[in-house]
C-alpha cells in the first residue's frame, strides 16, 4: 500500500484494483451518511461507473467523469445545481480516499 | 455430436465466464453476481449485468471499469464490454436479489409456516 508506483498505476485495474475499490467504497459510505442515499446511490451506479481515476503526481489524483453526468441520471428527481454540488463532493471524497489508500495522507 | 456445431459460441461464453470468475472472485465473495446478458460475436461486444449486492455496495463502479478494461485486453475476440448493475433504467433491483413469483410465497422452512398449530418447545 505504501509503495505506490505511478507506472503501475497506468495499468491500475490490474495492479491496484483492491485499493481502487476501497477508495470508492469509503467515499460512497461517507457520502451515504451525509447526503440523500438514493441520489448518492444513483451517482455511484449511473455516473461513477463510467469514471476513471488518474494519478497527477505529487500525491494528487483526479477523477474523470463521463460526458453529461446529469443527463445520465435516471430514476431520481434532483435539481441540476444540487446534483452538481453533491457530485463534486463525491469526487472530492474519492480523490481524498485515493490519497489515503495509497499512503499520501 | 449435435452440440459440436455450437462449440465456437459456447467457448467464448465460457471464456468470458471464466475470466470473470478468475479475475473478479470478490463479486461472488461479496454476495454479488455477474451474468452475461448478450454476446455479439460479430462485433465482439459483450453485455454483463452485475446483480445482488453489487448494486449497492459502492465498489461496483470500479468493478465495472476493471471488467471493461481488462476483458478487452485478455480476451482478444472481445472488442467492447457493456457492464451495468441493472439500475441504469431507473428501477432499483438491489432488494430483489432472490427471485420470486407473483402470488407465491417462498420460504426455506419446508412450507409449514402458517399451517396448523405450532408444536410447543
Amino acid at each position: 500500500m505504501a509503495d505506490f508506483d505511478p507506472e503501475k498505476f497506468e495499468d491500475k485495474y490490474a495492479n491496484y484494483f483492491p485499493e481502487l475499490q476501497q477508495a470508492y467504497k469509503n467515499a460512497f459510505n461517507r457520502m451515504n451518511d451525509r447526503y440523500d442515499s438514493e441520489l448518492v446511490h444513483a451517482i455511484d451506479q449511473q455516473v461513477l461507473n463510467e469514471s476513471e481515476p488518474f494519478y497527477d503526481g505529487d500525491g494528487e489524483f483526479h477523477v474523470e467523469l463521463p460526458d453529461d453526468p446529469y443527463g445520465r441520471l435516471s430514476g431520481v428527481v434532483v435539481e441540476e445545481e444540487r446534483f452538481e454540488t453533491i457530485l463534486e463532493a463525491h469526487i472530492d471524497e474519492i480523490e481524498t480516499e485515493l490519497q489515503r489508500v495509497f499512503g499520501f495522507q | 455430436m449435435s452440440t459440436e456445431t455450437q462449440n465456437d459460441g459456447d467457448d467464448l461464453e465460457d471464456r468470458v465466464t471464466n475470466f470473470l470468475r478468475r479475475n473478479f472472485p470478490q463479486i461472488q465473495m461479496h454476495g454479488g453476481s455477474a451474468a452475461i446478458q448478450d454476446i455479439d460475436r460479430e462485433s465482439g461486444e459483450v453485455s454483463i449485468a452485475l446483480g445482488g449486492a453489487c448494486s449497492g455496495c459502492g465498489i461496483s463502479p470500479m468493478t465495472i471499469q476493471a471488467i471493461k478494461s481488462r476483458m478487452v485486453k485478455e480476451i482478444p475476440e472481445i472488442e467492447k464490454v457493456n457492464a451495468s448493475t441493472g439500475m441504469d433504467g431507473g428501477e432499483e433491483e438491489m432488494d430483489g436479489m432472490s427471485p420470486s413469483f407473483p402470488g407465491e410465497t417462498v420460504d426455506d422452512d419446508g412450507g409449514e409456516v402458517d399451517e396448523g398449530p405450532e408444536a410447543p418447545f
